[in-house]
């Protein structure tokens, strides 16, 4: 009864099991970078020779959230963080309650990806696409805030408030679609300078590293373009190119519409009144055209 | 665990060597980049003999005698400017063309405005390109011209040759995809999932920037890196940043591409690949191939990356002329045009090829010909050739001149 009271929407369990269970996942992830067993023994091996320092600052890193996390599944943090949220009103309550759902959400398909984590990074290769984490955002951006852009508006100015609406939708669309191409073409540097690094180990095995700065920089340009060439034809790549140039069009029309209504109190041409007399020039141009090539003829 | 050799002493005496260089390149290159540079480009001179709304006919002042009965009419692509032809001095594809006495014209399709939007092949092709043969026709009292064209304008030029056979003599591809139903050019892969018509119904037409975007994407390593690296590394030299700073006045001066060309460009052509199967549709007229019966020479890029070979190779096998040439060099699609060794291949391959199929000149006979039909056939069809007849007539001697009036009397 009294948890009831203190905590009427549940949020403070919600989110202490969100943190406890985050707190387990670090651990989770922090061992898997310490060099614990991946199920994949190649790589294990692979890595174990290289790159220990970005690993070691990675686990430090891990190891520091996990604290953190830890210290805050506290019931003593909990209530101190939720000290201030005991006023928010019932519908801030629900919202963030909607947006802990979709966090929980996004935690479990980390998870599932984390799974597939450890493999190892081989040359010119994208099977790993989907473990991008924008697929994701995109899922919640679409279940439990687009609907807010969606909600009927009613009045005079209903029309008015439904293209702004649709702005503010399209440019969140936009904005996830580019962060995901954008990942996209940073997947590239990150696996050449992997790939990179275990040509270098190679080499220095060997006895052959190159003396000379530049070589090492035309090793990298060209495994770099390797893998964007690679990269470019993977049906991910297209896809999300797609719609990246889907989405941008879409804002593009959804702004030239909410600055059409803005520009009807002004005394000037807007863009669909400028089209509509191009389309009549063009016409009339093509019609004199063909009525002097007839007269000609005849 | 194996010894591992890494020879500190000679990375770290090569670093300091390098800071050094730096350090005096910088020194170099403020003064370089401070100096005067000549980075003009298209200075070939020429004469605007022709213009109708934003498309000009350029044609290049003679350096020699003219060498050639037949005039060749170059027709770029509506993407990026004509002037790759002409980039300097001594690395001009119009300056070697010059050269070998070629009578050189070369369409410069403007920069397409909002208003333009509307303008797809039809106007184009049986519009601007139809109106300026017409006009070199009649300059030089020919019957038929030589058209290359180059990547798009090639493709304009194959659709043109197709649909307008009696008046093109000799027809020169380069780099001009008619194939599009490969997977080894990005462009191809890339435009099978685009959404042209939301594209073209928001924007007008596809904006310069989209496209520069879309071009810099197809190699980011080399051309958004490596380049710019190269160029770091040659700042001090002014030859180098000259001919640099040409290239990217030339890569960046793009013009808007006018939106119903783009859409059918896309749909007709990458999605529909409707011009090799003969069921492209231009003007209300389907461009058969096998119309394509004059000589045909087609030239492309082996390791071009925007046109593969695979698209511009089953050209001269579905055309119905017997005289064609397939010609493959190994280099890029711009290389062909701007690099010295390729220009010299390229350009003198050109003009022999043409030397070769020049023929006799047709003045009189082609004025005679032109007549003779006019009046022995007055179809519709036969009845433009009749005014052709008396607009050629017009200029030329008195006895042609007199039937002329005749016919059209």
């Amino acid at each position: 009864m009294n948890n009831k009271k203190e905590d009427p929407s549940g949020m403070e369990s919600l989110v202490d099991t969100w943190m406890k269970s985050m707190g387990e996942f670090w651990t989770g992830m922090a061992s898997t970078w310490a060099g614990a067993p991946t199920g994949n023994p190649e790589s294990h091996a692979k890595d174990s020779g290289i790159g220990n320092k970005a690993q070691e600052t990675m686990a430090s890193a891990l190891k520091n959230w996990q604290i953190i996390s830890a210290a805050m599944a506290e019931p003593e943090s909990m209530a101190s963080l939720f000290k201030g949220a005991g006023v928010m009103p019932e519908i801030l309550s629900q919202m963030a309650q909607s947006s802990m759902g979709s966090l929980m959400e996004m935690q479990k398909k980390m998870v599932e990806r984390v799974g597939r984590m450890g493999d190892t990074v081989e040359a010119y290769r994208f099977e790993g696409i989907e473990e991008n984490l924008f697929g994701v955002w995109s899922d919640i951006y679409d279940k439990e805030f687009r609907q807010f852009f969606q909600i009927p508006q009613l009045g005079l100015l209903r029309t008015y408030q439904e293209k702004t609406n649709q702005v503010v939708d399209k440019y969140n669309q936009f904005q996830y679609q580019l962060s995901e191409f954008l990942s996209l073409l940073g997947l590239p540097f990150n696996r050449s300078i992997k790939v990179m690094q275990d040509k270098l180990a190679e080499m220095a095995e060997e006895g052959e590293l190159p003396n000379d700065a530049n070589v090492y920089y035309q090793m990298w340009i060209k495994i770099l373009e390797g893998h964007f060439m690679t990269l470019f034809q993977t049906p991910e790549y297209v896809q999300a190119l797609a719609k990246t140039v889907n989405a941008l069009s879409d804002l593009s029309g959804a702004k030239d519409s909410f600055f059409e209504d803005l520009l009807n109190s002004l005394p000037v041409a807007k863009k669909s009144d400028m089209d509509d007399m191009a389309r009549e020039i063009y016409e009339l141009k093509k019609r004199i055209r063909l009525l002097e090539k007839n007269q000609k003829r005849s | 665990m194996p010894q591992v050799k890494i020879p500190v002493d000679l990375i770290m005496t090569k670093m300091a060597q390098d800071a050094e260089r730096i350090q005096s390149r910088a020194k170099n290159a403020s003064e370089v980049l401070l100096d005067n540079l000549d980075t003009d480009l298209a200075k070939t001179p020429f004469e605007v003999v022709y213009q109708e709304d934003r498309v000009k006919l350029k044609h290049y002042i003679p350096k020699t005698k003219t060498k050639y009965k037949t005039p060749l009419l170059v027709v770029y692509a509506l993407i990026n400017r004509e002037t790759m032809l002409d980039l300097q001095p001594g690395r001009s594809v119009v300056e070697r063309f010059l050269e070998s006495g070629i009578d050189l014209y070369m369409i410069d399709w403007g920069y397409p405005t909002r208003k333009d939007r509307f303008q797809g092949f039809d106007d184009h092709i049986n519009g601007y390109m139809d109106n300026v043969v017409e006009f070199i026709r009649h300059r030089h009292k020919v019957d038929k011209v030589n058209l290359m064209g180059i990547c798009m304008g090639g493709t304009f030029s194959v659709i043109y040759s197709a649909l307008h056979p009696d008046k093109i003599k000799n027809l020169v591809t380069t780099v001009t995809p008619t194939n599009f139903d490969t997977k080894k050019g990005l462009l191809h892969v890339w435009m099978e999932n685009l959404d042209v018509d939301r594209v073209v119904d928001t924007y007008g037409n596809l904006p310069a920037d989209m496209m520069n975007y879309g071009f810099l994407l197809l190699n980011p390593a080399r051309l958004m890196i490596d380049k710019y690296v190269g160029f770091m590394e040659n700042v001090d030299n002014k030859k180098f940043v000259e001919n640099f700073v040409r290239m990217e006045k030339w890569i960046f001066d793009s013009p808007d591409l006018p939106g119903e060309v783009f859409r059918k460009f896309i749909k007709d052509c990458y999605q529909g690949n409707r011009l090799i199967k003969n069921s492209l549709m231009v003007g209300g007229e389907r461009v058969d191939l096998k119309k394509l019966t004059m000589p045909l020479l087609n030239i492309y890029g082996k390791y071009d990356h925007l046109v593969p070979p695979e698209a511009c190779e089953l050209l001269t096998r579905s055309v119905g002329s017997k005289d064609t040439e397939d010609l493959c060099l190994k280099t890029g699609h711009i290389g062909i045009y701007v690099s010295s060794k390729f220009q010299e291949a390229f350009a003198p391959k050109i003009a022999g090829w043409l030397k070769e199929r020049d023929g006799k000149r047709r003045k009189k006979r082609a004025a005679k010909a032109l007549i003779k039909k006019a009046v022995i056939v007055p179809s519709e069809k036969e009845g433009k050739k009749k005014v052709t007849a008396k607009r050629t007539t017009k200029k030329s001697a008195g006895r042609t001149a007199g039937i002329s009036k005749t016919t059209s009397g």
